[in-house]
């Protein structure tokens, strides 16, 4: 647990330390303003805990303050939340980015949506709002009217250039050709090779944090679904998880191997979607007919099940809320013929020149950047990091099964294409041990009143770890803080296309699976 | 290339003629919500439920009238799981596509 860590604190900074709580797996130490700096860097330098997420609360009406929080992830399933709070009269902190290069997007995100400033950060520009976004107008702070229509007003956003002979920017974007989601890149060029690109995302921005705090707890399950489409079932699960966890709520076993299957079965068709989608962008659309048709066969069996071909509608406060489990013989069925054609395909896919040719080597993110940025999920795998929130933080029936996570080093389109297949394959060991342990039973709990309190949410979706931090008050929820995995992994790409080609963007793209609308929520 | 013959010949067609020949939704599938009069006691419990709030229940002095559109329904079946009564439930049809958001809209009404 994390007592080892905290007592290593304790021992450094003891006297720093202004209050303690424990709730659950998650600790919370308060401690002064001017020394997050120096405990973070001691628990990410020293202590090896990987910086989870970071985000602010507005907690004027209670405490007369701005909190702001950050969760670190310990050995042994235990996390920690440094907390300090900031004046409303003095709307500063000092960065951590020099500290931790995770820390980059947090605080312009904090900044832009909450006005409390980084003091230091080396790229202070606005993240979230735009150039036409006025000064001084800050929608989580509580004082903020979700239905403000703010005055457009005149403003630049300045771009790195990169100057020298022979260097060419493209833009592309944010519209792109065929129905993907907007977002700006912006190239610097010498001949072919790739010298910089900078990355404008954000046009999807949809208010959803704040649109948690309007609504009832039952509700914001349905809106936790569409924050990432294609990643409903974690969405959901995730956002469940914090409620039941700080409510107390042990779900029945049913419902934990339902939930499991869920998001196996959501894993399965994203990275079968991935798959196609990289075999398209290698111009090898043979692939990518056969990967797109398992695709369809997953959904199509989604359907059946749920009722959902996106798997949502199935979970709630304490439960699922539509039993699977008398089709068994269905999914066992599919998952058979899928890994016969599955492993038919990708034995294909590997024995053929033209793919290796053009998936080799591109597109490397190595290792030393990925801890640096903290990528997360099949991506940061490819990249020799071996964090998996289902293994390392177990949830839902996890814990009861037994799975590998598949690791590589290299870091290229390759090393993710492989890894995103043996997951699969890992993901239809899960669902048969799950169906075959279904116990009987309900599936579902009354959840009853919630209780006031916070708690920490977390599934590894597709795309890697996604975090919800959820607190209630008085029946309602009072902040609630989405951290999908896309918002982690979008700078790697900057590095990722580093000394590759203009035409290898889209593979490289796709290999990284990013998800707009759930960076930008 | 012998073994993506043999591949592509073992699939055959796997597309089919929609929509000449129709695709008929699984059974339990979510599909466009629908409203039974006769059962229905105009109590409210389903506009309550509905997340994205498209059933609306108006009173107008002797009148009750139950509004659904279909607009901006998610599919989630809220309204179905908690009508006492069973008087709306989902159905299997999914093609909604529509000129008008009138005609995406039903209304029921009873007068006291």
């Amino acid at each position: 647990m994390s007592e080892e860590y905290i007592e290593a604190i304790r021992k450094k900074f003891g006297n720093l330390i202004l209050d303690e709580t424990v709730s659950n797996n998650e600790t919370y130490l308060t401690i002064k303003k001017d020394d997050a700096v120096h405990i973070c860097d001691y628990l990410y330098h020293t202590l090896r805990s990987a910086l989870l997420s970071m985000f602010a609360t507005d907690e004027r009406a209670r405490d007369g303050c701005f909190k702001i929080h950050y969760v670190f992830s310990c050995k042994g399933d235990a996390f920690i939340i440094i907390q300090i709070k900031i004046e409303e009269n003095l709307p500063k902190f000092t960065t951590l980015t020099h500290k931790i290069p995770s820390a980059n997007w947090y605080e312009r995100e904090i900044q832009d949506m909450f006005g409390l400033v980084p003091v230091g950060h080396p790229d202070p520009r606005r993240l979230i709002h735009f150039e036409d976004w006025p000064a001084g107008l800050y929608p989580l702070r509580k004082d903020f009217d979700i239905r403000t229509k703010p005055e457009r007003v005149k403003g630049e956003y300045i771009y790195r250039r990169v100057e020298g002979e022979g260097v060419y920017e493209i833009p592309v974007g944010p519209v792109h050709a065929g129905v993907i989601e907007p977002g700006h890149f912006r190239f610097s060029v010498a001949g072919e090779p790739i010298l910089n690109l900078e990355i404008r995302l954000f046009y999807t921005h949809k208010g959803v944090e704040k649109l948690f705090e309007t609504m009832s707890i039952d509700k914001a399950v349905f809106l936790a679904e569409r924050v990432s489409g294609d990643n409903s079932a974690a969405h959901a699960v995730a956002f469940c998880q914090a409620v039941e966890k700080l409510a107390g709520i042990d779900i029945p076993p049913r419902a934990k191997y339902i939930r499991t299957i869920l998001l196996e079965l959501e894993r399965i068709y994203n990275h079968l979607g991935d798959i196609a989608g990289i075999a398209t962008d290698v111009a090898y659309p043979f692939g990518a007919a056969h990967a797109n048709r398992s695709k369809e066969l997953m959904m199509q069996l989604n359907e059946k099940l749920t009722g959902s071909r996106l798997l949502r509608g199935m979970n709630a406060i304490g439960g699922v809320r539509r039993d699977i489990g008398d089709k068994k013989e269905m999914i066992s069925k599919e998952l058979d013929s899928l890994q016969k054609d599955f492993r038919e395909l990708m034995e294909l896919l590997v024995s053929s020149p033209s793919v290796a040719d053009r998936i080799e080597t591109t597109g490397r993110i190595s290792t030393e950047i990925a801890k640096g940025l903290h990528v997360v999920g099949p991506v940061g795998r490819a990249s020799g990091i071996d964090s998996d929130i289902r293994r390392d933080h177990p949830y839902a029936a996890y814990p009861k099964l037994e799975f590998k996570v598949p690791v590589s080093k290299e870091g290229d389109v390759n090393a993710r294409t492989n890894v995103r297949a043996d997951e699969v394959y890992e993901s239809i060991t899960l669902i048969r041990q799950a169906l075959s342990r279904l116990h009987e039973g309900e599936i579902r709990k009354d959840s009853g009143k919630i209780p006031d309190g916070c708690a920490l949410g977390y599934t590894e979706s597709p795309r890697g770890e996604t975090f919800y931090w959820v607190h209630i008050s008085n029946g309602r929820i009072e902040r609630c803080k989405v951290r999908d995995p896309s918002f982690c992994n979008w700078l790697a790409i900057e590095y990722a296309v580093l000394d590759n080609i203009v035409p290898d963007f889209p593979i490289i793209n796709k290999s990284l699976s990013l998800s707009y609308s759930g960076n930008d929520m | 290339m012998f073994d993506i013959l043999i591949k592509t010949l073992k699939t055959g067609t796997v597309t089919t003629k929609y929509p000449k020949k129709p695709d008929i939704a699984p059974q339990g599938f979510r599909g466009m919500p629908e409203l039974i009069p006769d059962k229905c006691t105009f109590c409210g419990e389903c506009a309550k439920s509905c997340p994205p709030g498209v059933i609306c229940l108006i009173e107008n002095g002797q009148e009750k009238s139950l509004t659904l559109s279909i607009c901006g329904c998610i599919f989630c079946g809220m309204c179905e799981e908690v009508c006492p009564v069973g008087a709306i439930r989902l159905t299997q049809e999914y093609e909604l596509a529509s000129k008008t958001k009138d005609e995406l809209l039903t209304i029921i009404r009873r007068t006291a």
